[in-house]
This record gives structure tokens, sequence and C-alpha cells, in this order.
């Protein structure tokens, strides 16, 4: 009898750890960090805390918010505005949307959101003096520069897990949904969606030629104004990070672990059989001649733009991977690892590491 | 190891029955409630005979002779022991015939669970896992197949539901667990009618812990999970249905005491 009423209560208590343990869904997000910079500062989201990291020295200049706070986690990649403000959205049960003051680390205001019934993954447009908020529930949400509404949320249908893009006029986003929008601000309106054929986790990249963005589908494709839209390259695996365009020059790497660069004045791949040392996730940094990519393995490599390896260093250490898009920040290159030894890490263009960032408890 | 063998082919299975109902809309719902199904259904044997060795063992706490023995030998446990085993051998009764299928039964239910959530991928990371888990099997297009979508009936699968009725969020899918919960674990509870019955006390803790458990799960969690613990709570009460030994009157208040009282 002893042992029946022992098995039964190690079963409810295993069970109850068990089921916590692997639930995630909406309480124990954990994703990679998010990174941004500006002249003085890093901004690195990674968790309860939002972290303002000093590019001189490493060290932390404040935490948003001084405590944490389970309701509150912060892995979208933090916005800084023209007026000075530091823009966020929060991926836990609560969906707050914060701006914060980059000087202080205090908030200039911080909704607490109960329209959207999703969470930020993705990072917030500023146009116009409106803030254009995509929500994994599927809806863009437009607030004014104060976080109130500014207009009717945009319904975009499927979860928006990337930042839109803008040329001044229109909107560009991409949802997991396989497709990619375009909404014109000036007269309201949007053109019908186009399908990437893919699920597309990242954002678009505007220039003079179009707008290209990458996808599930294995390819880039090149989309104008119009709508109209054709595949310009096409890689071997998943596209997850942005590509980077350097003069006529595109970048971008796969889930297999190709780094691919493509000609974009003759349509051809300059080089596309690199392969570093895994997936890759991160989307490519160009710094002046090198290349810098960002590999799961934990590994960061700078290359020349003729895919020699020029340096490569482990800022994951043994156990950490990389999947946010490093960030150039003045003369130094940033890397967030997720699970690595450091939570930033900070090198010179010759590769020497200027200071690694570890927040204190 | 268990990445290998329960949790991807549980998932690939999972996303298979998604693929072959056309994944529109509702079909994560359904693809769920086929796959509880399926599941259950693999598993029957192993449940059949967790009840059988729960009756056995049940009916032995209302046995007169195994009554008397334990007043006779209340003060003394190793003779009570040897007297136990005594029985257990004259009777053909294995003591852990109703737990080791609930043990063998165990990964297979944390299994399904972990595929549900996994198949959600609620966020990049879940994703890249979900996609290393999808690309073990080639039978799939995955790239076609995600993002799940995750509408059911009323419900965003990956999120925790409720209804809003006259200003308040109405939990109803964790009511439903809660009760469906409740029902199952009072319908397999045999009456007792020995005063000393440890058994049946755990029962009765049982039948309010595990429904306030499993209804705070389905309170904070993706209802995709919930959709997975009605379904196999329905199943549970209707295969104990089938056995024709369900217990229909455990689910009256008190219905346990009085049964006591009156013998």
């Amino acid at each position: 009898m002893n042992m029946k009423k022992i098995t039964l209560i190690l079963l409810l208590v295993l069970g109850s750890l068990v089921l916590s343990a692997c639930a995630g869904g909406n309480t124990a997000v954990n994703t990679w960090p998010g990174l941004a910079a500006d002249a003085e500062r890093a901004y690195l989201s990674a968790g309860s805390f939002v972290y303002a990291v000093s590019l001189e020295t490493g060290k932390e200049v404040w935490r948003y918010p001084e405590a944490a706070d389970g309701k509150h986690i912060y892995f979208a990649t933090p916005v800084l505005t023209e007026d000075g403000q530091l823009l966020i959205g929060s991926e836990g049960t609560n969906h707050a949307f914060v701006s914060i003051n980059p000087e202080t680390g205090k908030d200039n205001w911080a909704e607490p959101f109960a329209d959207a019934k999703g969470k930020w993954v993705a990072s917030p447009l500023v146009l116009n003096d409106r803030i254009y908020a995509p929500n994994t529930d599927g809806f863009i949400y437009v607030l004014d520069m104060k976080g109130q509404p500014a207009g009717d949320p945009i319904e975009i249908g499927g979860a928006l897990w990337s930042a839109p893009a803008t040329d001044g006029t229109f909107i560009y986003v991409a949802s997991l949904d396989h497709h990619f929008h375009i909404i014109d601000t000036v007269n309201n309106t949007t053109i019908e969606p186009i399908d990437l054929g893919g699920a597309a986790p990242t954002s678009p990249l505007v220039t003079e030629n179009g707008v290209y963005i990458g996808s599930f589908a294995s390819k880039i494709e090149l989309i104008q104004q119009s709508g109209e839209h054709e595949v310009i390259a096409e890689a071997v695996d998943w596209i997850w990070g942005a590509p980077f365009i350097d003069g006529e020059t595109m970048y971008y790497a796969d889930l297999t672990g190709n780094v691919f660069s493509f000609d974009l004045a003759s349509g051809t791949q300059n080089w596309s059989n690199i392969k570093p040392d895994g997936p890759i996730i991160a989307g490519p940094l160009v710094v002046g001649d090198q290349v810098y990519i960002a590999t799961e393995s934990g590994t960061f490599f700078a290359l020349d733009k003729d895919a020699k390896i020029v340096w490569e260093k482990d800022p994951g250490g043994e156990k950490g991977n990389i999947y946010t898009t490093p960030v150039a920040a003045g003369d130094l290159v940033l890397v967030a690892p997720y699970k690595g030894d450091f939570l930033l890490v900070a090198y010179d263009v010759e590769g020497k590491q200027a200071w690694t960032f570890t927040p204190e408890k | 190891m268990w990445e290998s063998f329960i949790i991807q082919p549980m998932t690939n299975l999972l996303l298979w029955i998604y693929n072959v109902l056309g994944h529109g809309p509702h079909m994560f719902g359904l693809a769920i409630i086929l796959f509880t199904i399926l599941i259950r259904a693999i598993t029957w044997p192993l449940n059949a005979q967790q009840v059988k060795g729960a009756q056995a063992m049940q009916e032995l706490q209302n046995d007169k002779e195994w009554q008397e023995i334990q007043k006779k030998y209340a003060k003394d446990r190793e003779k009570l022991a040897q007297e136990q085993m005594r029985i257990y051998q004259t009777r053909g009764i294995n003591p852990f015939a109703s737990c080791l299928p609930t043990l063998v039964q165990f990964p297979i239910i944390i299994g399904l669970y972990q595929s549900i959530n996994r198949a959600m991928a609620s966020s990049p990371l879940d994703m890249l896992k979900l996609a290393r888990t999808a690309s073990t099997y080639s039978f799939l297009n995955f790239d076609n197949l995600i993002p799940l979508n995750s509408k059911f009936l009323w419900m965003d699968l990956g999120r925790p539901e409720s209804i809003a009725l006259f200003g308040f969020a109405l939990p109803t899918l964790a009511v439903i667990v809660a009760l469906t919960t409740y029902v199952q674990t009072k319908l397999t509870m045999p009456p007792s009618t020995n005063p000393n019955d440890q058994t049946a006390a755990m029962n009765g803790m049982m039948s309010i812990y595990m429904p306030l458990l499993l209804g705070w799960f389905a309170l904070n969690f993706a209802s995709g999970i919930s959709v997975y613990f009605i379904t196999s709570n329905l199943l549970g009460i209707a295969q104990y249905a089938a056995t024709g030994r369900a217990n229909w009157r455990n689910l009256l208040p008190g219905a346990n005491k009085k049964s006591s009282t009156k013998k």
C-alpha cells in the first residue's frame, strides 16, 4: 500500500515538475538576444532586462527594469528613434510596449497594451511620428510617440516576427504566413500580399532598386513598390538573417551554413561555396573591407571580400551559440552570444577583443 | 536519446497528421485530437492492464479475509506484510500491475505533451528546434508546412484560452480540463468499504489535486495542451466505461462516505 502511495505522489510531483519545465509556450519564453547601438552605448535585450553597455568600457550603464519581473521578457531588438527614445516590446505574459530614455534607463512610458493578444518578437518601425509595432497576433499597432493609439491596427495575418522597413512612404513587412505585405501609409491602402513560398522571419532590406527579402523558401526576392517581384538569388537552406548590401554586392547566409556573395549588377554569385563552421541564423555584417559572419557554433568570422578568413574568434565559448546579427558601433563590432560565457563581446577590426560584458546579479 | 526516440518521432507524426488534414485553419487542433486518439489506442493494452490491476487491488481492500488479517496483525507489520504477500500469491495479484503500466506510459504522455509544445514553436529559438526536429525525416515538405495554423474553433492554440463575457475573460477550457479530469479520476475509483483503506484516501486526494493541477496548466499555458488534456480525459473515461466498471455514483459529492457508512 505504501509503495502505491509513494508511487502516486512521486508521479504527481514529477508530472507537475516536468509539465511546468517543458510548458514553455507562453510564460517561459526563451530565445536569442536583441542588439542595437548608438555612438556611446550598446543596447542589449536579454531576458528579464534591457541593458545599456558603455562602448568605451564595456560596463553596464543601466538596466531596465531595475528588478526582474517574470511577466516582462525582452528579446526583440531595441529601436532608437530620432527624438531620443529606445523602443521595445515584451515577449512575456504582460504584453507591455515600452519607451526607455537611453540616457537614464527610466521609462518615458510603458503601455500594458491589452489590445495586443500576442507577444512583441519584432522591433517597431518609426515613420512620420508614428510607431508601427508588429505583434505575433498578426496586427501592426499604430501609436503616437507617446505610446497612445494613433490609428486602427493594421491586420496583416500570420505572426509578425520581423521589423517592418520603409522607403519613407510605403511600409514593407514580412509575415510568418509566407506573405510579404506593402502598406501605403499616405493613402492607407495595402497592395495584394506577395507569396514568398515560405515563412519570412527576417526584416526586408530597402534600397533604391527595390526591397530585398529572404525566406524559408531559401530564396532572395526583389520586390518593387508596385508589388512586382522576382527571385534574384537562391540558397541551399532557409535564409533567416537579413541580407546585407555593400555597393553592388549582396551577402547572405543560410541554415546549412553557406555564405553567399552575390553580384547584383550581373545577377551571378561571386562565391557561394564558403561554409565556415555550421548553421548560420544571424545576418552578415559588412564594415570596411571585412564581412562578418557569426555561426550557431559560436564562432565569429571576419572574411575579406574574396571569402578568405582574416580572423576567427570564439566569443560563445564552449557552450555558446550565436544567433544575433552582429552590430557595428564606432570602431567596434559587437557580438551577442546566446548561453555563452559572456552576454556581449566587442572586437576591433583586427579581431582584438576590446571588452566583454557579463551583467552583475 | 529522449529527443531521438520520443520527441522527434512524435512531433513528426503530429506534423504528418496536420499535413494530411490539409494544414488549414482548425486543422492543427484536429491533428492534436487525432494524434491523442492514436497514442491512446497504441497504449490501450497498457491502460487496460492498469485498470485491471487497480481493480484487483481495490477488490482486495474490500475483501473480508484481508480486512480481518489487517485487524489481527495491526500491531505486527512484519507478519502483516507476510500475510499480504501470501494473499497476493494465492489470488494471483501483482501489486505492481497498476503501477508499472503507469510508469511505462509516463514518458509517452510527457513526450506527447512536449511534441505538441514543440510543434507550436512560439519563439524563434523554438522554430529552430522545430526545423531540426522536422528535418530528421524527409517525408514532410516542412518549408511549406510552417508556421502551423494555430486557429482552432474560437481558440489560438498557441495561447491560453478565454472567452470574453460581460467584461470578464472566462477560462472555459481550463474549467473543462478540470471537470473532465475530476470525472475521470472519480470514475476510476471503486467504492471502498474498508475504513483503513489508504488507497481510497489517496484516490480521494488525487481526485482533488489532479483537476486543480491540470486546470492550472490549462489556465496558464497554450490551449493546444488543453485540447490534448480534454481529449485524453474523454478517451480515458470512454475506455473505463467500456469495461463496465465505471462508478458513476462516485461523481456525486459524498457518495463514497454514504456507501461506507451504510455498510
